[in-house]
């Protein structure tokens, strides 16, 4: 484990349980660390605790036990308000089912996390125009997702995701909607992104994404499988 | 605040089926409590324009025909007013009475000129007539005492009648007409909704009727009186007063007729203010059935939209501004909707108010700037509570299970 200052996302003893008439322990003391720079992929079977981990990342749950800071922020216990404000400024989020509102065009779509900034209308449908150029989509900007493949309504999520200019971007399951080709083509722009250094943290279960990235964390079972064991464990 | 509203216009417009219908629903509690506060408001002008406190100050009394024996009389007696009566109820009732004035009917007689005839009543009449019965001169002018004292041979017509006569209303004035055989001079032509007699001076109608010292009916104008008590007891003076003069038990209520025109003026004000209520309390209800169904059609559209608000929080929008976006598109429903239904119940009682120009009792049944402001003040609070709760209920919604929800 390092201990430098480059630690964008560091997770300490982290532990959620989902109560319930059979309370379930999800996750049992996770310790995790990102550096600025890094791209990472969370590999796990269903059921291991990987998409609740991503939640948590996300600041989309909330968890037991442990500490978890972002961008050297404690998120912990914060108020709605908060953590929406959190969500937008530091996270970037792309989704396996992309996510994008149907009856707003791409530009609308991207700009819309700078709505909630307060952004002037103008202001951020010219940034959200870059953020498209820059992803090969700017003779796409006024269709509306309904009217773009799955490879280009992926490229307009994360053209959504960059715009605000995130600390990380946190793709879950960013191909699993996704054929082989346009897959590859996704993930070269996620590794674009990174060698530009952006920091970014894809959920996976394909084993062709994972090896993509620089790092593989391995959950199972509600806890990171040490890297020792990966070896060993796998192929 | 406009990036609000555009948002809000591009939800609205993708969902227009809906956004139409349940539009409707309040448009149409707005129509009906616009046309309703017209009609009410009609009523109430028809009844404002032809009485006013100064005017329904009066009680007027009519002979009739005693019901109980009395100091040796039988029952059944006719008891006619006359001309002396006027100065006992003046001199005996002097705190509560300011004037009586008598009316005499010239029965049966037709009003003529070379051009055509009336017969509508003809009363012999005092001068203070024209401010008791708001009529509205015209041209010419109103009986005034002169006519009275020198019995003079001069007639007040009612404008249709002017036109029947002379085929013009204001051309009346100085030409002469017929009436029992002699000629009269026209003074002057009035107006009025439904009161269309023809008037002359008392004296000359007590003159022409030769030795009858009957008179058709009292007007007493009272003072001093201002509640429904007030009215009564003045009322009981006056029967007690022509009991005396006449021999009749002043409990006998069918000797005279009274009708109390202050009592009864206190009695409708109360049931204009009554009609007033009724008519908002309907209004408001019929509203709220469509407000409730804005209320639902919003729920419904939160439950449709979870989804989509779940990636807008996912993206950073926080639960205040998904409040504030919901309740706002609830108040834009309500209130654009409900100024459609302001402007069609505004064309509704414009078009009622054009039809029924000539019906008495009836008056301008519009609603006017003040209604429109009430209106617009209720329409924003309906649709602000209306937004609320389902706006509530979609903060509740935890991003992680909007998102799941497809």
């Amino acid at each position: 484990m390092q201990q430098e200052e480059e630690a964008i996302l560091r997770l300490t003893e982290i532990n959620k349980t989902y109560e319930g008439a059979v309370p379930l322990h999800v996750l049992k003391g996770i310790n995790l660390e990102i550096r600025r720079g890094e791209l990472v992929s969370i590999m796990g079977a269903s059921g291991s605790g990987k998409s609740t981990l991503l939640n948590i990342l996300g600041i989309l749950d909330n968890y037991d036990s442990g500490e978890y800071y972002l961008n050297g922020v404690l998120v912990k216990d914060l108020t709605e308000n908060r953590a929406a404000e959190l969500r937008n400024r530091l996270i970037g989020f792309v989704f396996q089912s992309f996510n994008l509102i149907n009856y707003k065009n791409a530009v609308e779509n991207v700009a819309l996390p700078l709505f909630y900034q307060g952004v002037s209308r103008r202001k951020r449908n010219k940034l959200a125009m870059e953020q498209l150029d820059r992803m090969g989509l700017a003779d796409r900007a006024h269709h509306l997702p309904g009217e773009m493949s799955g490879g280009q309504k992926q490229r307009v999520a994360i053209a959504r995701a960059l715009i605000t200019n995130p600390s990380i971007i946190l793709a879950d399951e960013p191909t699993g909607a996704l054929d082989s080709k346009t897959s590859r083509d996704v993930m070269a722009t996620f590794r674009g992104l990174n060698e530009e250094g952006m920091t970014i943290l894809i959920v996976t279960h394909d084993p062709g994404v994972g090896a993509q990235t620089d790092r593989v964390i391995r959950i199972s079972d509600g806890l990171i499988v040490p890297d020792n064991e990966i070896i060993t464990s796998s192929r | 605040m406009i990036d609000l509203f555009r948002e809000i216009f591009q939800t609205l417009s993708n969902n227009r089926t809906r956004t139409a219908l349940t539009g409707l629903a309040v448009a149409w509690g707005i129509f009906m409590l616009i046309v309703l506060l017209g009609m009410s408001r009609g009523v109430y002008n028809g009844f404002a324009s032809n009485m006013t406190i100064d005017n329904a100050r009066s009680i007027s009394v009519y002979g009739g025909f005693t019901s109980k024996a009395y100091k040796g009389y039988s029952d059944g007696r006719r008891i006619s007013l006359e001309n002396g009566d006027i100065g006992v109820i003046e001199s005996e009732n002097r705190s509560h009475v300011d004037q009586v004035i008598a009316a005499k009917t010239i029965d049966t007689a037709k009003v003529s000129t070379p051009r055509d005839y009336i017969s509508d009543n003809i009363y012999g009449h005092f001068p203070v007539e024209a401010e008791r019965g708001n009529l509205k001169i015209i041209s010419g002018r109103f009986l005034n005492d002169r006519d009275l004292d020198q019995k003079r041979k001069v007639i007040v017509l009612h404008e249709q009648n002017a036109r029947t006569l002379f085929g013009d209303d204001v051309e009346a004035v100085g030409q002469t007409v017929t009436l029992l055989g002699v000629a009269w001079q026209v003074v002057g032509v009035y107006a009025h909704d439904w009161e269309k007699s023809t008037y002359v001076p008392f004296t000359t109608a007590m003159f022409l009727s030769g030795n009858d010292d009957n008179v058709s009916d009292m007007t007493v104008r009272i003072r001093n009186v201002e509640n429904e008590a007030d009215g009564e007891a003045v009322e009981n003076e006056i029967r007690a007063t022509l009991a005396r003069a006449h021999d009749f038990d002043p409990e006998d209520l069918s000797a005279v007729h009274i009708w109390n025109r202050f009592t009864s003026y206190l009695t409708q004000l109360t049931a204009m203010s009554i009609l007033d209520y009724a008519v908002w309390v309907i209004g408001i209800f019929t509203l709220l059935s469509g407000i409730v169904g804005v209320s639902n059609i919003m729920f419904v559209s939160v439950r449709e939209r979870t989804h989509e608000l779940g990636i807008r929080r996912a993206i950073g929008a926080k639960p205040r501004s998904i409040l504030v976006q919901i309740v706002t598109e609830s108040v834009v429903i309500t209130t654009l909707f409900g100024y459609a239904g302001v402007a069609l119940g505004m064309i509704v009682t414009g078009v009622i108010a054009y039809l029924t120009k000539e019906t008495p009792f009836l008056k301008d049944p519009t609603v006017d700037l003040s209604i429109a402001i009430k209106v617009t003040v209720v329409l924003i609070v309906a649709g602000a509570f209306a937004g609320l709760f389902p706006a509530i209920k979609a903060t509740k919604v935890k991003p992680v299970e909007a998102l799941r929800d497809e």
